[in-house]
C-alpha cells in the first residue's frame, strides 16, 4: 500500500496534526514501508474467525451521583482558565 | 548500603529500617542515575517504607508530575491517583520517583523519550529496552527494588529481558488501568519489574484486583501469587513455540536450549508445538495497537491541559500545532498509521483483517493450551542493542516485539526471567507464558527456573 503525499495529507488532517512538506513527505515513506509489512496479514486465510470475539458485555452500574475529580487539580494544568471554564479561542464565525 | 540494594526487598526489610531503606535508595540513585538516566522525577521527601517503588512516568501519583516523557504534557500534575499506586500506599509503599519511558510508551528502547535516552545499566553505550526502560533500569542499577511499567506489546518484559531483572505482564484485566494514561486500552496493562520471581509476586499481589472505576478490570478473585513459589514443576509441561525457534540461531538459540534443559532437569515435560499464526503478531499489534491510540491520543489537543501552542489564533490551530509541537515522531507516526488504518476505505481492508488474524492467534494459543501449562521463547531475539542502532529504521525496532506482542494480543500473563549472558556480558531472558489468570503457575513455574540459575544475583558493573 503506497503512502503519497496527498494521503498523508488526508490522514493528518484527520489526525489534527501539522506536519510541514518536508516532515509529510517523510511520514509517507515511511507509513510507506511498515504497511509493506502489515500486508502479510492478507496471506491469511481468516475464513471462520471474526473480528469481535467476546461474549461479555461492559458492566454496569447503578445510576448515582458520586465526586469527580478536584476541581482546583484540574485548573491547576488548564492552559488557559477563567471562573471555571477552560478559555479557548473563538469558535462562533464572523 | 550496597549490599542492601543486591537484596530482594523480601530479605531487605528484615535488614534495615524503613527510614534506612528509603535513604540508601536515595543515595543510590544519586550515586549512579547520573549515569544511567532512568529518572524523570525524585521524590527527595519520599515517606519510610519497606517497600520503596518507582513508577513509569505514565502512571499518576498526585505529588509528582506525569509527563508520559512527552513535550505535550510536560508539566501536567495528575489531580489523583491510579489505583494501583493507591493499593500500593495502603500497603505502605513509598514512591520514589518516575522514570524513564519512551514518549507515551511508543517504543522498545526508549530512545523515543522526549527527555532524552535512559542507558542499559550493563553497558550504558546501549539500550536499555522499552518503552518501560527507566523502570527496568531503575531495578537493575540496584537503585530501588521494584518499579511499575505498563505493557501495551510487550514493554515491561522486553526491557526487563535486556536489563537481566524479572518483568510480569498480568492478565489483561487483572490490573485497573485508572489512572495510566492510555495507549491501546484493549492491550494495557500495568506490569511489575523487579529482581527476584518473589519480589514480583508479592507487588502484583498488592496491585491486582478489581476496580469500580475500570470497566475491564476482572471481578475474579486475585490468587495467592506466592503461594507455590517452592512447589517445582515437576511433571508440568511446557511448550516450546516452534514458529519462535525455528529461525533462531547464535547466542540467544543457545541460551534458550539451556534453559530448556534446566526445565528438564527439574522434572518438566518440554515439547515443541505449533502456534501457525505466531509470525504475524507485529503486523497485527501495529494496526490494532496504533488504530487504538490515534484515538485515545486525541485528548491531547492542547484544551484542557498539556501543551498550547503560543502561534494557535483559532479553535483549529489549537488542535493541529499543540499536537504538531508536543508530540514526538514515533508518536505521529503511530497516530498516523492508526487513523489510516480506521479511516473510511481501509477499515476493514487493515484492521478489520487485523482483527479476524487476532482471532485466529487466540484459536492457535488455545489449541496449544489444551495440551501444555505453559509456553516458552526467549523473551526478545537479541540482546541490548546499542543506542542509536534502529532509531532510523521504525520498522527494524517493532520487530523487538516479535515475542512478547503475542501475550498481549491475547490477553494471557507472561513473564520474563533472567537466562544467562552473552559473550558481551549482555542479558538474556527467558519467557513463561500462561492461560488467562493463571499467574499463580507462572509465578511457580518461573521461581523453578530461577532456583535452578540464579542470574539475578550477578550485579552489573557500577561504579
Amino acid at each position: 500500500m503506497k503512502i503519497d503525499r496527498d494521503e498523508a495529507r488526508r490522514i493528518a488532517d484527520l489526525a489534527h496534526l501539522e506536519f510541514d512538506d518536508a516532515a509529510l513527505d517523510r511520514m509517507a515513506g515511511e507509513m510507506t514501508k511498515i504497511l509493506g509489512y502489515i500486508d502479510q496479514l492478507n496471506e491469511v486465510d481468516t475464513i471462520g474467525f471474526e473480528e469481535h470475539g467476546g461474549n461479555e458485555a461492559t458492566p454496569m452500574r447503578a445510576d448515582e451521583p458520586r465526586s469527580s475529580i478536584d476541581r482546583d487539580g484540574v485548573a491547576a494544568n488548564a492552559p488557559k482558565w477563567r471562573d471555571g471554564f477552560f478559555v479557548v479561542p473563538k469558535v462562533i464565525g464572523e | 548500603m550496597t549490599d542492601l540494594l543486591d537484596l530482594p526487598f523480601t530479605d531487605a526489610r528484615a535488614q534495615v529500617s524503613p527510614r534506612g531503606y528509603v535513604d540508601a535508595c536515595l543515595a543510590a540513585i544519586d550515586r549512579h542515575d547520573p549515569k544511567i538516566s532512568a529518572f524523570l522525577s525524585v521524590a527527595r521527601d519520599a515517606k519510610p517504607s519497606a517497600l520503596p517503588i518507582v513508577l513509569k512516568d505514565n502512571i499518576a501519583a498526585t505529588e509528582l508530575p506525569t509527563t508520559c516523557a512527552s513535550r505535550i504534557l510536560r508539566n501536567y500534575k495528575s489531580p489523583f491517583d491510579a489505583t494501583a499506586v493507591a493499593r500500593l500506599r495502603t500497603k505502605g509503599a513509598s514512591i520514589l520517583g518516575k522514570t524513564n519511558l519512551d514518549e507515551f510508551a511508543m517504543g522498545s528502547s526508549c530512545e523515543h523519550s522526549s527527555i532524552g535516552p535512559t542507558r542499559n545499566p550493563w553497558d550504558t553505550t546501549r539500550v536499555p529496552g522499552g518503552s518501560s526502560g527507566g523502570s527496568a533500569a531503575a531495578v537493575a542499577a540496584r537503585m530501588v527494588p521494584a518499579g511499575l511499567g505498563s505493557e501495551t506489546g510487550g514493554s515491561v518484559r522486553q526491557p526487563a529481558a535486556l536489563c537481566g531483572v524479572v518483568g510480569v505482564k498480568p492478565t489483561y484485566g487483572r490490573v485497573s488501568r485508572w489512572g495510566l494514561v492510555a495507549f491501546a486500552s484493549g492491550l494495557d496493562q500495568i506490569g511489575v519489574v523487579t529482581k527476584t520471581v518473589r519480589e514480583a509476586a508479592e507487588v502484583l499481589g498488592i496491585v491486582a484486583g478489581h476496580d469500580p472505576l475500570d470497566s475491564t478490570s476482572s471481578t475474579r478473585d486475585v490468587d495467592d501469587y506466592a503461594a507455590d513459589l517452592d512447589t517445582g514443576i515437576k511433571g508440568m509441561r511446557f511448550g516450546v513455540v516452534r514458529e519462535a525457534i525455528e529461525k533462531l540461531e547464535g547466542e540467544v538459540r543457545a541460551n534458550f536450549d539451556a534453559a530448556v534443559a534446566v526445565l528438564r532437569s527439574c522434572g518438566a515435560i518440554v515439547e515443541e508445538v505449533s502456534v501457525p499464526t505466531i509470525g504475524y503478531a507485529i503486523a497485527i499489534y501495529y494496526i490494532v495497537a496504533n488504530a487504538e491510540a490515534s484515538a485515545n491520543l486525541s485528548r491531547f489537543d492542547g484544551i484542557r491541559y498539556g501543551h498550547r501552542s503560543d502561534r494557535a489564533k483559532t479553535l483549529e490551530d489549537v488542535y493541529f500545532e499543540s499536537r504538531g509541537e508536543g508530540f514526538g515522531a514515533e508518536v505521529k507516526r503511530r497516530i498516523m498509521l492508526g487513523t489510516f488504518a480506521l479511516s473510511s476505505g481501509y477499515y476493514d481492508a487493515y484492521y478489520g483483517r487485523a482483527q479476524r488474524v487476532r482471532a485466529k492467534l487466540r484459536h492457535d494459543f488455545d489449541v496449544a493450551f489444551e495440551k501444555y501449562d505453559f509456553l516458552i521463547t526467549p523473551t526478545t531475539p537479541e540482546s541490548a542493542f546499542e543506542i542509536g542502532a534502529k532509531t532510523d529504521d521504525p520498522l527494524s525496532m517493532y520487530l523487538n516485539d516479535i515475542f512478547t506482542a503475542p501475550a498481549n494480543l491475547i490477553g494471557i500473563p507472561a513473564i520474563a526471567v533472567p537466562s544467562g549472558f552473552d559473550k558481551l556480558g549482555l542479558p538474556l531472558s527467558l519467557q513463561i507464558m500462561a492461560p488467562h489468570f493463571a499467574e499463580r503457575a507462572m509465578f511457580r513455574a518461573a521461581a523453578a527456573y530461577e532456583r535452578e540459575t540464579n542470574f539475578w544475583k550477578r550485579r552489573p558493573p557500577l561504579a
